[in-house]
Order: structure tokens, then sequence, then C-alpha cells
């Protein structure tokens, strides 16, 4: 089985709350200094099935990230959990794109990948959120898509998808290839195994400029700015919190419902 | 006249000797060569280095038996009654080499026979005779009616103390008879000469002492070399190979965990018993079932199902078991035979984690088993090649991976370089260099109630005027966690890293509050081609208070206990600093726990287990240390490492007694010794 | 621009129109008539033509009504469909869905098809200045909020979280228009086949409805440990929800994880239990209207939202708690 995966790289999401810092006129984030930025939590999943898709039916995974040259980092932290190559997207022309422009980008990389069975994304990315990239860029493959997954299987050239819903899961079936977003609920992904964390170490990972993949810049403009922001804050959300305290955390917790009986 | 050199109904007695000889040198050899064949299915290592100082070494342990003196404490006197039994019983073996061997095998009868020499030395026998059957009826009673924890009562060690005592008393009749028979009336050695008197006067015929003479005679040469088989096939095996397992143990530092070679592998670590090396295979013949691994064990002591004891021969076991097939060519157990698998039928992987690594085992094992590195040898093949893991410890692992902590959930509350914050030292920038390094580890930038004995230490550096510099944000992990919980290429890559950030800096110097981060960069690094001098803060300090650059002035009216951190003491030998620290601070009333310097008992936070859950037994690892510091009376436990301290408080929160007893690290209490009251 | 009206996607739940759709037709009758135009709304389904008044009660000036048998139950590629033919032909401005099961999927899918600008997981809508939607909506996990505008592209197209704006208000009275929408879906069309719904079946109380959720998290340390959160839920007549972490390590099923992907609830009570505080995980309950923190890290980020707290080991003072509350009330 042939494997995409887009991956990217976003701001820590375990950063301490108070460190969180923005820039409101510029409408960008600003990251703390020292902390390195790491794979989409969501991505990171899409990675993960496809490695266990790997187990099962044998194949190539190919990671693919937009990003600055640093994005070679969550590549590299692909190919040590089971990916076979990656490679980065990076060009002056690639920045300040929305979703549409980040799909095209996506689509223009993955047709010269070639043949795939099956393309995998996060199902909405770990720091803006849109989630919307993997349904474009299905709908500009011209592929199927099935979002929101938290299992996927494959046989007789047929994907068997299970989708979380708000009380359970539906099981939807989708020919190949097909585009799959992923959500945590695939559970967790898995620590690289034997030497593979050295591989990817030192693993040297291509960059592909507009031209490599035949981005055209009216077809970027066009794609441009479907979407802007034009605001950014944060929401304040200090409240005082009233600490109960007793002889022994038993006795606290008998003063802590007393204090909310009657209030409920 | 030696019986070797009567016939018996037509047979010359050194035909009989020599037959028996024959037979008994076969079976104790072909058990040897197997055993060494076995022995050579192991991987190789270099134990060889430094050959005159290993010999020294092992000399030192062997003759005046250090290796069980070392261990004896009040409860345990053991190691005297072993002493006693080996002196003595080498004091046999030479006489059975000189007396039977060339009195009676080679004929040699007429030069030794009547001579003083023998007269003198059975006579220095028969004290010996008597101090090994003291330490004989020690033992058993020790093992089939006191029944210490350690020791098993079984069958074997039975039939070992039975045919020792038997030699001992069958040297004695020998004497006796053979006084009797002949009409000596020497009266050395004092026991056979005893004897032989009381048979001179029993009335027995000559013809029937001197036949009981000789059957005493061969009976005795039966039993001897009876013993020489039983031994390889027994745990008496440790006889031979023990002096060569403390030939081999490692020199300097104790644990010692090889790098794993970048190559293309099937897996990696120990999945089968032909993957350990073949001194782990020695260790396994080397093992006397004393049991004192057992019984200094922080997991099996509080209640988990790991024991040190139990691993050892169960490998030892699993080996003898597996080996015929292995030699005969079959790279696994055939299907027929027991197929077992090493993790999860010899060694459960629930034993496997709840290792601590203390080194509690090594430290008191007599004869140099190295159980450590067999542990994570395992844990190895779990992580890398099987992806095994309790979840803990695969959180930790990611987080090291994406983070460069192992502190999950922490870092949501500070960053690493947050501590420096509001400080004036000096924090390293691209191109900076600088020659001391204060190296501060994941928990002194972390966590909280650590964060504070790094401000500390910091202060206290300035106010001694040591120039340091530190890394701010750009430390990591030095990968402590990740090499012991087996997930050795992580650490690889962190090594490599945090190598090159030292040279770029150009450091040659570092200091650090941890003893963890202390063992890993100063023993473990050299083998990735980092080599700086280290140096753990405990040291640093007693040298500056001994120099005269700290002054403490403030009195502290404090009953004190220090708890030696098993990476610092046992691991690093680093014991008197620490204390010469302490007493440096007036009023400082410093009380030592039972279990304290290379007995100390472990906090329950090495070997990863600061994050991977503790199993469930009958009580907590650090809940027991805690009750050995409150015996000591002590109101402040000091200690020199953040795994240990983070243990403390939560025991000491645990057991609400918060007002009573406090601990710190021994830099908050010279820093608070050092203000002008 | 070619493009008027707000359209809202509607949801039909049991045969009756859900309420995240009657929320929308709220907000999407006020930004209709903040910009002088109609309000209508698309229904997919079987049951859908009986509701098409319904929809009108509730606002909608036109309400298009699509039975195809394929649409019975929610399937992508009928949906998407059914829905792009129709933008495609009356060109709305504006269409909003519901931050659902439903609408997670459609919407990026339509605004694929129609290449227009997409807002998900709105906590406001609303029309500025220059008659465009603004979108107010979370990022970076819940730490910050984006207004976001569609300048040109169209249809402007927006979800709305559920709960977050007033249910519109019910008008029999109203008149407007039923229009079946034409054309048949061609089966062949179809990639993507349902072939199983399981349901988890929840016992007690369902989160979303719950006046009062125990959450706990990664300090729980097992599933065995989740059972003293189910006792003190029974006893206050409340739910149980759990974390990320929790979710992921196995502890409590998906259906429960509240937070940034997962459930977003708004009890009245919201006890959290051994865990940090993480704003993924609090952007799914801070609409609670009290929310109680027990953790034995005083430092947990929990504490700066919560309004009742206690510094403990959780196991020591949830027995304590469930056994007080069991007594008085």
């Amino acid at each position: 089985m042939n494997i995409i995966v887009c991956v990217k790289q976003v701001l820590d999401p375990e950063i301490p709350p108070a460190k969180f810092k923005i820039d409101p006129a510029a409408k960008k984030v600003i990251p703390p200094p020292g902390v390195p930025p790491v794979i989409s939590v969501f991505d990171e999943r899409a990675v993960e099935a496809a490695c266990r898709l790997k187990d099962k039916q044998g194949g190539k995974i190919t990671v693919i990230s937009l990003g600055p040259a640093q994005a070679s980092e969550v590549v590299k932290h692909a190919i040590s959990m089971g990916a076979d190559e990656g490679f980065i997207l990076q060009d002056e022309a690639f920045e300040d794109l929305d979703s549409f422009g980040i799909a095209y980008v996506l689509g223009r990389a993955i047709q010269k990948i070639g043949q795939y069975d099956l393309v995998l994304c996060g199902r909405q990315s770990a720091d803006w959120g849109n989630g919307q990239v993997g349904s474009i860029l299905a709908e500009i493959l011209g592929i199927p898509v099935v979002t929101l997954a938290c299992d996927i299987e494959a046989a007789d050239k047929k994907l068997k998808v299970k989708r979380i819903v708000k009380d359970g899961y539906e099981v939807l079936e989708a020919p190949m290839p097909s585009l799959v977003t992923v959500s945590t609920e695939l559970g967790l992904p898995r620590l690289p195994a034997g030497m593979r964390i050295m591989i990817a170490a030192r693993t040297q990972v291509p960059v592909w400029k507009a031209a490599d993949i035949g981005a055209q810049a009216a077809e970027l403009d066009k794609a441009k700015a479907h979407t802007e922001v034009t605001g950014l804050s944060v929401p304040s959300r200090k409240t005082e919190c009233e600490m109960i305290s007793g002889d022994s955390p038993g006795q606290a917790a008998e003063n802590l419902a007393a204090k909310l009986a009657k209030l409920m | 006249m030696s019986p070797v050199s009567v016939t018996y109904w037509g047979i010359p007695g050194y035909a009989i000797f020599w037959v028996l000889f024959a037979i008994a040198a076969v079976l104790f050899a072909q058990r040897l060569y197997f055993l060494f064949r076995l022995m050579r299915l192991g991987k190789a290592e270099n134990r060889f280095d430094r050959i005159g100082q290993r010999i020294k070494a092992m000399l030192v342990e062997v003759i005046p038996q250090w290796c069980n003196l070392k261990t004896v404490t009040r409860k345990d006197i053991a190691g005297i009654g072993h002493a006693l039994l080996f002196w003595g019983f080498s004091l046999f073996l030479i006489s059975y080499i000189i007396f039977i061997g060339l009195a009676g095998g080679f004929g040699a009868s007429s030069a030794i026979e009547g001579t003083n020499f023998e007269v003198v030395y059975f006579s220095i026998l028969d004290v010996a005779g008597v101090l090994v059957t003291i330490a004989l009826i020690m033992a058993a009673v020790r093992r089939y009616i006191i029944r210490p924890e350690r020791l098993e009562a079984s069958a074997e060690a039975g039939v070992i103390l039975i045919l020792v005592f038997f030699l001992m008393a069958l040297n004695v009749a020998v004497v006796g008879f053979g006084y009797a028979a002949h009409d000596s009336n020497a009266s050395w050695p004092p026991m056979g000469a005893a004897l032989a008197g009381y048979l001179s006067g029993s009335g027995l015929a000559q013809g029937t002492l001197e036949a009981v003479y000789q059957a005493m005679w061969w009976l005795h040469y039966l039993v001897i070399i009876g013993f020489m088989v039983y031994i390889p096939r027994s745990k008496h095996l440790h006889i031979l190979v023990a002096p060569l397992n403390i030939l081999f143990r490692p020199l300097g530092h104790k644990v010692v965990l090889k790098p794993i070679p970048l190559e293309e592998a099937e897996y990696f670590g120990a999945a089968k018993i032909q993957d350990f090396t073949w001194k782990d295979l020695l260790d396994l013949y080397s093992c006397a079932v004393c049991g004192r691994c057992h019984a200094s064990c922080p997991a099996q002591l509080s209640g988990k199902s790991l024991s040190p004891r139990e691993v050892v021969l169960n490998l030892k076991k699993h080996l003898l078991e597996t080996g015929p097939e292995l030699l005969a060519g079959k790279a696994e157990a055939s299907s027929e035979s027991k197929a077992k698998a090493m993790i999860g039928d010899v060694v459960t992987e629930e034993e496997i984690w709840a290792c601590t690594t203390c080194g509690a085992c090594q430290e008191v094992c007599p004869v140099g088993i190295e159980h450590v590195r067999k542990i994570i040898e395992l844990r190895r093949n779990l992580v890398l090649s099987q992806n095994k893991m309790p979840e803990s410890a695969q959180l930790m692992l990611r987080n090291l991976q994406s983070r460069g902590n192992p502190w999950a959930g922490v870092q949501s509350l500070r960053l690493r370089g947050d501590w420096t914050s509001g400080l004036d030292i000096k924090v390293l920038a691209e191109g900076d260099k600088a020659r001391t390094l204060f190296w501060v580890g994941c928990t002194g930038a972390l966590v909280e109630r650590n964060v504070e004995a790094t401000l500390a230490m910091a202060r206290v550096l300035k106010a001694a005027g040591v120039n340091f510099a530190v890394l701010g944000d750009a430390e990591t992990c030095c990968g402590d966690p990740a090499r012991r919980a087996g997930y050795e290429f992580q650490f690889q890559m962190m090594a490599e890293q945090n190598i090159a950030t030292f040279k770029k800096h150009g450091i040659k110097e570092i200091v650090t509050t941890c003893p963890h981060c202390y063992n890993t960069i100063k023993n473990e690094y050299p083998s990735y081609g980092g080599d700086f001098k280290v140096v753990h803060y405990t040291q640093l300090i007693a040298d500056l208070i001994r120099r005269g650059k700290l002054k403490l002035t403030k009195e502290l009216n404090s009953i004190l206990t220090y708890h030696d951190p098993c990476y610092l003491g046992r691991y690093n030998g680093v014991y008197q600093e620490p204390r010469r620290a302490l007493q440096a601070i007036p009023g400082a009333n410093l009380k030592e726990m039972d279990r304290s310097k290379n007995n100390s008992f472990c906090c329950g936070g090495g070997g990863g287990l600061m994050w991977i859950e503790e199993q469930p037994g009958t009580t907590k690892i650090n809940q027991m240390r805690l009750e050995d510091a409150l015996k000591t009376g002590a109101d402040t436990v000091v200690t020199a490492c953040p795994y240990c301290l983070q243990m403390f408080e939560e025991s000491i929160e645990h057991k609400d007694i918060k007002d009573s007893l406090k601990v710190k690290d021994l830099v908050e209490l010279v820093e608070a010794a050092m203000k002008r009251s | 621009m070619d493009n008027k009206g707000v359209l809202v996607c509607g949801e039909i739940v049991e045969g009756k129109l859900a309420p995240i759709t009657i929320e929308l037709l709220g907000v999407g009758r006020k930004l209709a008539d903040g910009l002088g135009e109609e309000l209508s709304a698309l229904l997919m389904g079987g049951k859908a033509g009986g509701l098409g008044q319904e929809a009108i009660a509730y606002g909608a000036d036109k309400v298009y009504v699509a039975e195809d048998s394929l649409l019975d139950s929610y399937n992508s590629d009928a949906y998407t469909q059914m829905a792009a033919d129709l933008c495609r032909k009356e060109l709305p401005s504006i269409v909003l869905l519901g931050h659902t099961d439903i609408g997670t999927d459609l919407a990026p899918r339509l605004n694929g098809r129609l290449g227009g600008g997409l807002a998900m997981d709105c906590l406001g809508l609303s029309v500025d200045a220059a008659k465009l939607l603004v979108s107010t909506r979370p990022v970076f996990g819940g730490n910050a909020h984006a207004t976001m505008v569609s300048k040109t592209a169209r249809p402007q197209m927006a979800t709305l979280r559920p709960k977050t704006v007033p249910p519109a208000k019910r008008d029999d009275a109203r008149k407007g228009e039923v229009i079946p929408v034409e054309g048949k879906l061609d089966p062949s069309a179809l990639k993507v086949k349902v072939v199983e719904r399981i349901k988890e079946e929840v016992e007690g109380v369902k989160l979303e409805d719950a006046e009062v959720v125990v959450s706990g998290g990664r300090g729980m340390g097992s599933a065995q440990n989740f059972e003293v959160l189910k006792e003190l839920a029974s006893v206050l007549g409340g739910a149980v929800g759990a974390t990320r972490p929790a979710c992921d390590e196995g502890w409590a099923p998906m259906t429960l994880q509240i937070g940034q992907t997962g459930k977003v609830v708004s009890p009245k009570l919201y006890i959290a239990v051994a865990l940090s505080g993480a704003i993924q995980h609090i952007g799914g309950c801070l609409g609670s209207k009290y929310i109680v923190a027990i953790n034995n890290d005083k430092e947990a980020n929990i504490f700066n939202v919560a309004h009742f707290g206690i510094v403990a080991d959780y196991k020591e003072v949830l027995p304590a708690l469930t056994a007080k509350f069991k007594e008085l009330l």
C-alpha cells in the first residue's frame, strides 16, 4: 500500500498557558524562546494510522510537510515512527496561505509523488485548527474523503474506516484511493522502535520549492485569502479560586460538599 | 602403610584409586567443559584489561574473605561462618592433595607418613575441623531453625552441609583408626589420638581395626571425589567460579552498560539467553544462592515480585535447560522441548519493570554478580524491539523525544530556563564560551520544589565566587531516564547532542546537583566522545568549605540524618563529602540511619521509576525509607538528589508529618548556614 | 456580489429539527436582518418535508426540502452533492451549519466544492460595517480567539458551536415558502458507504445534557480509579467525563472525552478531578456555572479557572465528598 501523510509542525500545545503570548497587531502568536515546536497531535495520529496499515499490509509511507526548514524535524519524527521518506514544501510563495492555498500546494506535491492508495491528514491542525485542508485536498485530488477516523483497515482494495460520532461510531467503506482525516481517538502513537530514532536523525529531508511541484503563482494567488484573520486576542479567564481546606483532605471534602450543596 | 598400597581381592589398591579418580575426574571435567561451552555462547566482552589490577583485587576479596566479611552486620554474621569454612576447607583441600594424592595415589607415603610435618599439619586440621564444624552447625541452625528470609531451607544445602561434616568426621576417624591399627601412641593430633586411645582400649582385634581403618580411608576418599563430581552440578560450583567472577568484575564503575552498535540487527537487547555476554553467564554460575541480594532489594522488600536472586537463578536454570539444544546448533529451542520465552516465562515483565537500579544487590553480592545490567538488557529488548513497556514509561519516553525532558504535564507550568529569571548569572548564548558549567538537570529546572534547591545552589556558588555559566533553555535531558528504561538509541542521541553542546561552548568542567546526571555525564558520556571533569555539587561544596570560600556561621539547631542517594553513593562512592559539608554547619547534629552509606536504602526514584508507576506491593519504597529516617529521631532529612527530595516530600505528605519532619537538599541547609544571623 | 441571503443547513434528529438548527435559525435571522436579506434553510432527509413549516416558524423565509431516499441518514457524498447543487443554484452569501458530527464533515467538503471561505467551531457570528460575516472562533487549543472574514470568497461559511447562542423563538404565525428540491442524486456518485452504526451505551445521564459533570484526567492513574468518579456522579445525578490523556490511556471511552476535540459541556457544576487543566480541555468546560478542582498540585492550571478548589490527593477527597453529598442531598 502506498500511503501519503500530510503533517504540520506547530507550537507546542503544552506550553504553560501563562507563557502563551500573541502579537495582536500582527495577528500572530509569539513562540516562547527555547521551546521546540512539535508535530501536530492529530497529524501524529495520522502517521500512526499509516504505520499500523504498513505493519499489516506492507507498502510505503511518504510524509510531506508544508513549512519552514525546521519542519524537517516533524518529517524525521514520522520517519522514526515508520515512514519511509519525506519532503518539506518550502518556498516564499507558500507563506501566509489559507486552507485552500495549503491544500493546493499539498495537492501538487501529491501529484508529483504519483501513485497512492491513501492520503492521511490530521482532522485539524493543533494550532489554528481550521479543520478543512483534508476535505479541500480531497476535492482537489478528486477522491472520496472520510473524516474523524479512529481506526482504518484495508482489505481487497477497499478501506474500512471507523468514524467518531457523538454517541458512538460509524463504520464506513471507502474505495482506494481516498483521503482520511484522523482524530486522536485512534490511540497513542508508537514509540519509535529499534534504531529508527537514529536512522531518522541522520536522514536528510529534501526540500521542494514551488517550481519542483509545479505550483503556479496564479493558482496560489487565486487560492490565497479565502479567509483571513482580522483579529487575534487572548480571552481573560482568571477566576478567583476559593481554596477549601480542612484538618484533613476528608474534612476539606466535607466542607466543600456543604458549600456546593447550598449553591445547587 | 597406606591403604592404597594394599591389594584387595587380587586388585591392587593403586588401580582402584586411579580408576575411581579417573572416573571422577572425567565426570568433573566433562561437566565443567559443558558449562564452559555454554558460557561461550554469550556475546564477547573485554574483561581482560589491566589483568594485574584484576588479580590483585581478586586475591584481596577471596583470600581474606573480604567478599563475605563486608556483609557482616549485627543481624547477619553468616559472613564470619563462611570465612571459617573457606579457610578451614582450604587447609583440608591441601591435605587431600598431599596426604591422599601424593602420599596415597603417588605412593609417597613413606616420605610423608609419620613425619613431624604430617603430625603438625593434622593437628592444625583438628583445629580447622572444629572451626569448620562450628561453622556448619551455625549454618544449619540459621538455615533450618532460624530461617531468615534470604535463605532457602533447601535439600541441596542440607546435602552439602552433611557431606562437609562427614569429611570432618571421617578425617578424624581415619587418623584414629590408623593410629589404633598401627599401635601408635602418638598424642597429636589430639582428636585422632584420643579416638585411637579409646579404640585401643576397646579390645577390638588388630585385624578388625586395620580393616575398619582401610574402609574409613576409602570411604573418605570416595566422599572427596564424590564431592568433586558434585561441585559443578550444584550451587557449590561457586567454589570454582566465584574467584573467576570476581577477577572479571568491572574495575571502577560498577554498572557497566554497553552502547548498542549502530548496525542493523534482527532485534536489540536480550531476548534469548545467548544475547547476554559470557560474563553475564558466568555470573549465573557464580551464584551461591545466599540470598543477600534478595534481602536488600527495595522492590522485593516492599512486596513486589522482583527478586534479584530469583532472576539470576531462573536465568541459570534457563541456560542449563536450553543449553544442550543451543550447543547442538539449533538457534532456538525446538517446539518439542519446553520453548520458554526468556522474557515472560523465565523473567516476567513485572519483575523487569520493578527494578530501581539502586545497585544494592550488586553491592552486597559476595561473588560479584552484575544484576542491574541484565535487567536493563531485558528492558532494551522490550522497549526497542517489542514496543512493550508500562504506559507511564511510554509517556515519559515520548515526552523525552518531543520535548527533551521527561516531565509531561509539568512543562505546562514552567519552561526550562524560567528558574534563571531575575538572577544575575550567565546564561550561555550562541557563541559564548565558559569553562565551568552548572548543569541543573530536568527535575531541578522544572519541578517547583526542586527549583528551590537549584536557586539555593546558584546563590551559594555566587557567594563562593565560583565562576560558572548555565545553559538555561538550551539545556535538555542528560538521557538517564531513557537509558535506564532501556531506550538506548534515544539516550545515545541525547548524549551526542549534549556533548556537542558542551564542546561548542568550550566547557571543561561540569558541576551538577543531580546524581543521575552526574553519573551519566561522568561515567557514560565518555563512550560517546564526551570527556569532561564532572563534579557533584556536594564535592564542590565540601571543597569550598575546606578552602574557606564558604563560611558557615549561622547555627542550625537540628537533628539531621543524611540519606545517601544510590547514584551518588553506591554508584560513585561519594559518601564523605556530603557528611563533611553537613558537619561544617554549626549546631548540626548528624545521626546515621541503620541503612546508610553503601548500605543506603533506595528512595524508589531511580531506574526510570520516578515516572514509571510503582507496582502494587505491600508498601511503597519511599515510605519504607521514611521509616528508616524516622527511627533516627531526626527533624530534618537531608539529601543530595532531586529524585530523593521528591520521594521524601511525597512520603512525608502521605504520612502527614510535615510538622515534625522536613526534607531538605543539602545546599539549602548550607545556604541557610551562610546567612548572617 | 451575486450572492445573497443566509442559508442554514439544518439537521433532523429523530424526526425533529435538531436543537442546533433552531439555534442557527436564531442567529441566521439576526444576520439576515442585519444584511437586509432573506433567511433560508435546507432540510435533507425523509422527514424533511414535514418540518418545513416548523423551520419557517423559527424564522426562515424559504425552506428547501430534499427528500431523496439517499439522504435518509447522513451520507457525506450525498449531502455534499445536494447542498452544493443547491448553493450553486441559489447562490447564498452566507451558509451556516452546526459544529456537529454532520457539520464538521459537511462544511469543509461543501466549502471545498464551492470555493468559499469557512470558519469552524465558531463561538460568535456577526455582520460588520462592510456587511461581511465576522466569525469568532477559538484557536491554539483555546488559548486565543480569532475573528475571521472572507472578503471576496463566496459563500461565507461557518459552523457554530452548539449551545453558544440562544435558540430562535417560535412564531407559528410566520409565513414562508417550502420549496421541494428537484433532481435526484446519482447513487453511483456515492463512493463512501456507511456500513454500520454502533451506539455506545452510556448508563445514566448523557454527558451533553447533564447538570453535573465529574471529570477525571491524567492524574487518575487507572480505569479502575474512575469508579470513584462514577459514584460521585451518580450521587449528584450527573455524568462522568474525561480528558483526552485519560481517554488515550483507555481509562474512559472516547465518547466521554471533553475538550477541544471531544465534547463541550456547560453543566451547572463541573468537578475536575486529577486533571491539570490544559487549555485544550478547559475549552470544553468553561461554560460551566461552577468549576471545582481537586488536584494535588497547587500549581495546576485548573485552579486558574476554577471557582473552588482542594489541593489534595483525590483518593483522599472523593470518598468523603461523595459521602457528604449523599448525606446532604
